[in-house]
């Protein structure tokens, strides 16, 4: 298995202790650069900005904060920042409002400290994801509770209401599951709709229906297109249990959806999702519940991300470990291994506009010592390893070169030597040569 | 800290093998074509190297068991060598000190297959080892090639020692196997030592002469220009630095002729000269280059500024990195930095510079640095230790790729630009293009 030691990092203050979901990188101020959320047990929300070892804005909320997130969950175009707490408190934060970025109005006149909005919803939460997952355009707020139920809420408010102190969410559903859902996700079905995928413990995953479509209880904004699920009212859940391997029927198991393919036509087919469980199990999926691979490592994966560290807009995916040890492992199964050097008690990987103020590919680790290590573009310009003739023979021109001088391009200890000389001779030759016998005269 | 550089490292890390133990400086080394040998210190010999795969290569970091290692050892140094022509087979040293309680005893052991077939096959010359114990703790394990009348060649090992000698091995070829010789007969150079030697170079400059360099633990510098035949001191030469020398290396740079005579040649004509020049590396001062050393000795110095900035220097390495034709300086330090030197030409009568190209940071200590063609493609990887382990640092193959298909095309316009009265046979072709092709690299150097 290949291995690489990444070394670019930059060390963040980060003094309290968080919940795993509690991280998150996003564009907080809507600057198009990506900063880095961060929650505590304290109720501390921390935004970092570049590689400022400092929070670039502190604020403070109720409660314990377990998930934070970054999103336009109002729908108005502008990204807002989510902390949501265990005891069920929900703050919102416009952090481009708060630094005088954007047209300020009268909200500035509160004081900074305090959340632009707050709602209490019920408690107990563990994860959250904002995003659409009925397939309007318009994005919805999904909470995982710790007594196996999810519910989606809604920001609803007055038609005529300019600023958002008239909405709030509104509860739209809410399914109760199995097992523990440890992460919430959305991935494209086959028809191309938004799925919203939740994972079930033993690498099992349920796909949870959003009834409202079909109950024609839409909300204002919704063309009234329908899910065409044809699933009947009475089941809003469906579990899929991975098969393979005999596992851990309760082995904490992550996931993460819509894998972008890197092509628009490929995205037709469905979306790609990951799965990994503490025992060490990782898989891709397609929607139509084929499987595109499956690893196993010995290492206790906790954490499951998407990245694409090649640049070739297919995103990879990454999974950490406990330990530290994180492997990114691309379509084809190609795994890159990354050993952080400390225990980690959250990861998140994405883009973040560490240095050089632009978005980089970065692996975000809170250690248990009181640092955040970013590290950031981690860039790769392959996933496997190769060597310059294989990069050269996918060149065209390159075989006609060759046969030109005389040189078959399969004979690769021929091809080697020229290679060789065409790039070293000059200054070997002038190393091994007598001094006497060296008398170039070179035209320019 | 240094300044930010404009310049970025060229190579992207391709592999790294973590190491159950630390290594140390004399701890790496190339054997055979593709192959390296990394040295623990806890007695494992790890090989490293890539395997081809189904047009895949893979990297490969595996253990070699050689023999006559206890468990109890602790490898100090390593060094291989292929035999010189016409001799065939790889050879292998390596230097360990086996403490057992009360007395700790260092040994070398020299490892080489004589069975026909065998002779480069790692896992079999593994098993056949000659073990000599030493009387001194070893330090740097080197080999070099001695010359002697009639164009005969052999590769010898020299092993520097704390008894502030240098001791020589040569293989005895009728007994088939290696043996102490004094070293004055064959280095009269490396007789008397200042002090213990941590680090030794030794140059053929042709002519049949060679430089000999040495640093010494106490700060010394040795430097001797020697006739092969004989051998014969030809000048000689000490300096004095203030810290332990780390690392001494000799390399040739190519000049432009400063000669009057270039005035009255045709404008568009330079002629090149090749000087010899001395890296000199120290744990605390700066690292500094001695030009010219074969005709100045070392008179000519110039700093290679910013290198005391990053903790002691504990290797270097002269490479052409950038396919100029020139050999860039690489420093590797223990401030987990590795430090890219470039001589710039002087402009008129001034003395050329070493400006820091770039530096690439590590996760640990950087200890040694060798350059070598691991993958097979004819394009050289660097490998590096660290305490950590082995990073191996591949150049960027998409802009490589473009240079080789670039310098292609040149060879082929040559070619086709040449006479084709002659018939082409292919080496008739190879040898046309190269010595065409000259003009070209340095035309665009």
């Amino acid at each position: 298995m290949r291995s690489l030691s990444f070394v670019q990092r930059v060390c963040l203050d980060f003094t309290g202790s968080l919940f795993p979901h509690a991280i998150c990188l996003g564009d907080a101020d809507n600057d198009s650069l990506n900063e880095l959320v961060v929650g505590d047990t304290s109720g501390k929300l921390y935004i970092y900005k570049n590689d400022d070892s400092k929070p670039w804005i502190t604020r403070t909320c109720v409660g314990m904060l377990t998930c934070v997130g970054v999103g336009d969950i109002c729908n108005k175009g502008k990204n807002l920042v989510v902390a949501v707490g265990a005891e069920g408190w929900f703050h919102l934060f416009d952090v481009a409002a708060s630094t005088g970025k954007v047209e300020s109005f009268s909200l500035m006149d509160m004081d900074e400290q305090k959340p632009y909005f707050t709602q209490h919803i019920p408690a107990n939460t563990k994860v959250m994801l904002i995003s659409d997952i009925d397939g309007d355009g318009r994005n919805e707020l999904v909470v995982g509770y710790t007594d196996r139920v999810v519910r989606a809420f809604r920001w609803e408010e007055p038609q005529d209401n300019t600023d958002l102190s008239g909405g709030q969410l509104v509860l739209l559903k809410k399914w109760l599951l199995e097992g523990q859902v440890d992460s919430l996700s959305v991935n494209p079905g086959p028809e191309g709709l938004p799925e919203l995928m939740v994972s079930q413990p033993g690498c099992g995953y349920a796909i949870l229906l959003c009834s409202w479509t079909q109950e024609g209880a839409a909300s204002p904004g919704e063309d009234g297109s329908n899910a065409s699920t044809g699933e009947g009212p009475s089941r809003d859940l469906i579990l899929h249990l991975t098969t393979g391997r005999i596992h851990n029927k309760n082995v904490s198991t992550h996931l993460i959806g819509s894998i972008s393919r890197g092509s628009k036509d490929d995205d037709s087919k469905g979306g790609l999702f990951a799965l990994c469980t503490l025992d060490g199990t990782l898989k891709l999926m397609d929607s139509s519940e084929q499987l595109l691979w499956s690893v196993q490592v010995d290492h206790q994966l906790f954490a499951l991300q998407k990245l694409d560290v090649t640049g070739d807009r297919r995103e990879e995916v990454v999974a950490c470990a406990w330990d530290g040890q994180t492997y990114i492992i691309d379509h084809n199964r190609m795994v890159v291994r990354f050993q952080f050097d400390e225990n980690v008690n959250a990861f998140c990987a994405g883009q973040y506009a560490c240095k050089e103020g632009r978005n980089s590919p970065c692996l975000v680790y809170v250690s248990f010592s009181h640092k955040i290590y970013v590290y950031w573009q981690v860039e790769l310009e392959r996933m496997e390893p190769t060597s310059l003739q294989r990069v050269l023979e996918e060149r065209p021109e390159y075989t006609a070169l060759l046969r030109k001088l005389g040189v078959d391009p399969t004979d690769t200890a021929a091809v080697r030597k020229l290679i060789g000389d065409l790039l070293y001779r000059d200054s070997e030759r002038k190393a091994e040569l007598p001094q006497s016998s060296l008398n170039p005269t070179c035209s320019v | 800290m240094l300044p930010d550089m404009k310049g970025s490292c060229p190579f992207a890390e391709d592999s790294f093998s973590r190491f159950p133990s630390q290594s140390n400086m004399y701890g790496l080394c190339q054997a055979g074509d593709q192959e390296l040998l990394a040295a623990t210190l806890k007695g494992k010999v790890v090989c490293f190297r890539y395997q081809d795969l189904q047009q895949k290569i893979r990297p490969v970091a595996k253990e070699v068991q050689f023999t006559y290692i206890p468990v109890d050892a602790e490898i100090v140094s390593i060094d291989a060598f292929n035999k010189s022509p016409p001799n065939r087979g790889l050879v292998v040293g390596i230097t360990f000190i086996k403490d057992s309680g009360d007395k700790a005893t260092p040994f070398l052991n020299i490892y080489c297959d004589y069975e026909p077939g065998s002779e480069f096959n790692l896992e079999s010359i593994a098993q056949s080892c000659l073990n000599l114990e030493l009387q001194f703790t070893p330090f740097q394990l080197y080999h070099t090639e001695l010359q002697f009348g009639e164009g005969q060649r052999e590769t010898v090992f020299l092993l520097s020692g704390h008894d502030q000698r240098i001791h020589l091995y040569k293989e005895n070829a009728s007994l088939h196997q290696f043996e102490e010789q004094p070293v004055e007969r064959f280095f009269p150079e490396l007789k008397e030592l200042p002090s213990n030697v941590l680090w030794l170079d030794v140059l053929s400059i042709g002519d049949g002469r060679r430089l000999t360099a040495f640093g010494c633990q106490n700060g010394c510098v040795g430097l001797a220009l020697v006739n092969q035949r004989g051998p014969e001191i030809l000048q000689s030469w000490r300096l004095q630095q203030d810290s332990p020398i780390s690392t001494v290396s000799l390399f040739p740079l190519k000049l432009p002729a400063h000669n009057s005579n270039t005035e009255g040649l045709h404008a568009h004509e330079v002629s090149e000269v090749t000087e010899y020049n001395l890296l000199v590396t120290s744990t605390i001062e700066m690292a500094v280059v001695y030009r010219d050393v074969e005709r100045c000795g070392v008179s000519r110095l110039v700093c290679l500024s910013d290198s005391d900035q990053c903790d002691a220097v504990v290797c270097a390495l002269l490479i052409d990195l950038d396919f100029d034709g020139q050999l860039e300086v690489l420093l590797g330090t223990y401030g987990q930095d590795l430090l890219c030197y470039k001589f710039q030409q002087p402009v008129g009568a001034g003395e050329g510079q070493f400006w820091l190209m770039w530096r690439r940071s590590f996760r640990s200590p950087l200890l040694s640095i060798i350059y070598l063609d691991l993958t097979g493609d004819g394009v050289k990887e660097l490998a590096i230790l660290t305490i950590k382990g082995l990073h191996i640092l591949q150049h960027s193959l998409m802009s490589t790729a473009d240079l080789v298909l670039q310098r292609l095309a040149d060879r082929v316009a040559k070619l086709s630009d040449a006479p084709k009265d002659q018939p082409i046979t292919k080496q008739d072709c190879e040898r046309t293009t190269a010595s065409t092709n000259d003009g070209q690299n340095a035309s665009t150097s």
